[in-house]
């Protein structure tokens, strides 16, 4: 099915290269760029498949909407006792800031990134939940296009749901949020590794590109300062992270923000894409309790799993957690992109013993997970194909009615064996095609 | 009950001219079951547009934009509330003012201190201590810690800046309101008291003041470390949060490269008379 286009590896990846496909990572304190390797060979997903997947995600979505619009109001479920009001207000991504503040339509995660594995035992498992700004949309959607053009004749062949329209959906999500007015995509600047990224998407929405030293707030409203004239903005999808995004609302010594964008948001005179605070619900604590939530407020059963997990702030869980910490995968809840992940078969016995006192000592820092056997995906690597371990980022969208973009990054290993296909720790990806038939 | 008129000025002076100025102003009597606002007012010299809001804390928040050029920035409030100690504030605490904050982290030092005296008040010692108690037990403990704190401090001005942690100044044993009141904040919310800082004036100063509110599982309670007192009718509340950092009186972002030094008059518990000339001279400019 994909045999012509792996022909073509080098050739994509050469145009990537030109097109600044690159994504920083952090390592030992430096910053750093790095080109994304683009393996042609792509995951294929079947239309069944994909059809149970889209029901479990959309489901997964509208629950953790539900959870952030209740933290924020009038935390319902605190109160019911679902969720311990020690998790969810200890999480760092939890910003009282954004306190009874609901957003236009009432949507918080317009664009949710989800990141699953599918088990040995073919089931689909979530990871980790995406809902500040999950990135990454454009490498799939940039590599489809440069497949096509390498191989059209596979794209005729090969019944496959076209994703081009990731564009028109995303911009059908802001309009139906957005308080009248243009919208923009709020980037840092060209300085930051995922410019590209932002530029690529404001095009592909018909949405302005502005730096923060282009916009303004004047009385509670957003504007766009134009050479010849300021313009009102009805949304901002921003690519700059929550405590950076008002000086005067979070971190005084942030550049890149809007002084008193938050005032504009809360007076409902723009909407902000994603929501800020959104990280209260991404946690990797809080992870633990969307099944619940999924009952709480849908009163359904969830549909996609949890990668079983373990909670030391409850007893029987940190017994059981530290009786099996050698065999387990233990997270620091305030670590994101990989950073803080530890395989516990990995750790000499001095190093488990360490991370066993901490855990005693600050229960809620940790959460444990059984290892999840994923299966791999053929890769071509060093001209042949080869097993590897891969992910999916499936990207949900939330505007009026909830849907997901029929595709997604898979991203996968660079090393045989290693189950870290972060992208921060080296890995490279995949097209993701979903079947028609 | 009583009623309490106020003046608070303050001027900013830049030393070069600053445009596009955008700032947050937090100096308004906020609303409360034991605080009436009756009346109050904002200016701003340069005149811009401000709008009113009400923050996730609760608090009465004014932001404007000036983009022409200025070197100087004055705001003025004035107005009247009736403090009403009667009444209590009986708005449940929410989950936040229990978690540590920039300024109000937890240290060993701090939670060995809580615990001790803690467990020579009424034997409390544990994380979720108020959990267990009667709203009196918890305002005995509260008070305790709040005497405590009072005794280790030296009111030293000058030490301490607005960015400095509970955890540096309790090491310091100096400072000034505000580092009272965030020990006594960490003090409390390490044997499960929810505590929070509030901003506001108090009758003969002229500036502002910093004091505490404990949440004793009924209602929120004023407790003034800084002379150490349980408050009532000479405070007058601005706003509240989780730390200084949650209700400063102005932050301000503009263009230019300019120093700048803030002059601050308060004065509260004036006759109607004395506030009705200040409010006519400051309408004039």
């Amino acid at each position: 099915m994909y045999t012509r286009l792996v022909g073509y590896t080098d050739k994509i990846n050469q145009q990537l290269a030109r097109y600044g496909v690159k994504f920083g990572i952090y390592k030992g304190g430096e910053f750093d760029e790095r080109l994304f390797p683009f393996d042609a060979v792509p995951r294929i997903i079947t239309l069944s498949n994909w059809e149970f997947l889209e029901r479990g995600l959309i489901q997964r979505v509208d629950a953790l909407n539900a959870y952030l619009r209740d933290i924020y109001n009038e935390a319902n479920i605190i109160k019911d006792g679902i969720v311990p009001k020690h998790f969810a207000y200890a999480s760092s991504g939890y910003l009282p800031q954004c306190e009874q503040i609901v957003p236009p339509q009432g949507v918080y995660s317009h664009i949710s990134g989800i990141d699953l594995v599918e088990g040995k035992d073919d089931q689909w498992y979530v990871l980790e939940d995406n809902l500040r700004i999950p990135s990454g949309a454009s490498y799939p959607l940039i590599a489809r296009n440069l497949c096509r053009k390498c191989d059209a004749e596979t794209f005729r062949k090969v019944p496959l749901i076209d994703n081009r329209d990731y564009g028109d959906q995303l911009r059908e999500v802001i309009d139906a949020v957005s308080c009248g007015g243009i919208t923009v995509v709020l980037t840092p600047g060209r300085f930051n590794s995922a410019f590209f990224e932002h530029s690529y998407l404001a095009e592909r929405i018909g949405a302005v590109l502005a730096e923060p030293s282009e916009l303004y707030v004047e009385d509670e409203t957003l504007y766009y300062r134009d050479a010849t004239r300021n313009v009102k903005v009805g949304a901002v999808y921003r690519r700059i992270s929550d405590e950076y995004l008002d000086p005067l609302c979070f971190l005084p010594e942030s550049l890149i923000g809007v002084p008193n964008l938050m005032g504009a948001y809360r007076a409902g005179n723009v909407a902000i894409i994603n929501a800020p605070g959104n990280g209260a619900a991404d946690d990797k604590g809080i992870y633990y309790f969307v099944p619940q939530m999924i009952k709480y407020y849908l009163g359904e059963e969830p549909l996609l799993k949890n990668a079983p997990t373990y909670l030391p702030y409850y007893d029987d869980d940190r017994t059981y957690v530290l009786e099996h910490a050698h065999e387990l995968v233990i997270k620091d809840v305030a670590e994101a992109g990989g950073y803080g992940v530890v395989f516990g078969s990995d750790l000499s016995p001095e190093r488990l013993e360490e991370i066993k006192q901490q855990i005693v000592a600050e229960p809620r820092r940790f959460i444990a997970q059984e290892v999840i056997d994923f299966k791999c995906l053929p890769t071509w690597i060093d001209g042949e194909l080869v097993p590897r371990k891969a992910d999916l980022r499936a990207f949900v969208l939330s505007g009026k009615r909830t849907s997901v973009w029929p595709s997604g990054l898979t991203r996968y290993a660079r090393e045989a064996g290693s189950s870290v296909v972060n992208s921060s720790q080296g890995g490279g990806f995949k097209d993701t095609w979903v079947l028609s038939l | 009950m009583r009623i309490l008129s106020y003046v608070f000025e303050t001027s900013l002076a830049f030393s070069e001219p600053v445009s596009q100025h955008s700032f947050v102003l937090r100096c308004l009597p906020k609303p409360t079951n034991t605080q009436k606002v009756i009346d109050s007012q904002l200016y701003t010299d340069p005149r811009v547009a401000l709008s009113e809001q009400i923050d996730g804390f609760g608090n009465r928040v004014v932001m404007g934009y000036c983009p022409q050029e200025h070197v100087s920035f004055d705001f003025y409030t004035t107005g009247v509330v009736m403090v009403e100690t009667q009444n209590t504030d009986t708005t449940p605490a929410h989950p936040m003012y229990l978690q540590p904050s920039e300024l109000t982290h937890l240290t060993a030092e701090l939670v060995a201190w809580a615990q001790s005296v803690g467990a020579a008040a009424l034997g409390v010692a544990s994380s979720d201590a108020a959990a267990t108690l009667a709203p009196e037990a918890i305002m005995e403990v509260a008070q305790t810690l709040c005497l405590s704190v009072h005794e280790h401090f030296a009111y030293v001005p000058g030490t301490t800046s607005v960015a400095t942690t509970a955890a540096d100044a309790f090491a310091a044993a100096r400072g000034v309101c505000q580092d009272y009141a965030h020990v006594l904040i960490v003090l409390c919310r390490a044997l499960g008291i929810p505590a929070r800082y509030v901003t506001g004036l108090m009758v003969g100063e002229g500036a502002t003041h910093a004091w505490v509110e404990v949440h004793d599982g009924l209602r929120w309670r004023g407790l003034d470390p800084t002379n150490n007192c349980v408050v009532g009718e000479d405070h007058l509340m601005f706003s509240t949060g989780r730390d200084f950092n949650d209700c400063p009186i102005e932050r301000g972002v503009f263009r230019g490269n300019a120093l700048q030094t803030q002059t601050v008059k308060a004065s509260v518990g004036l006759d109607a008379g004395a506030v009705n000339a200040v409010t006519a001279r400051l309408k004039m400019r």
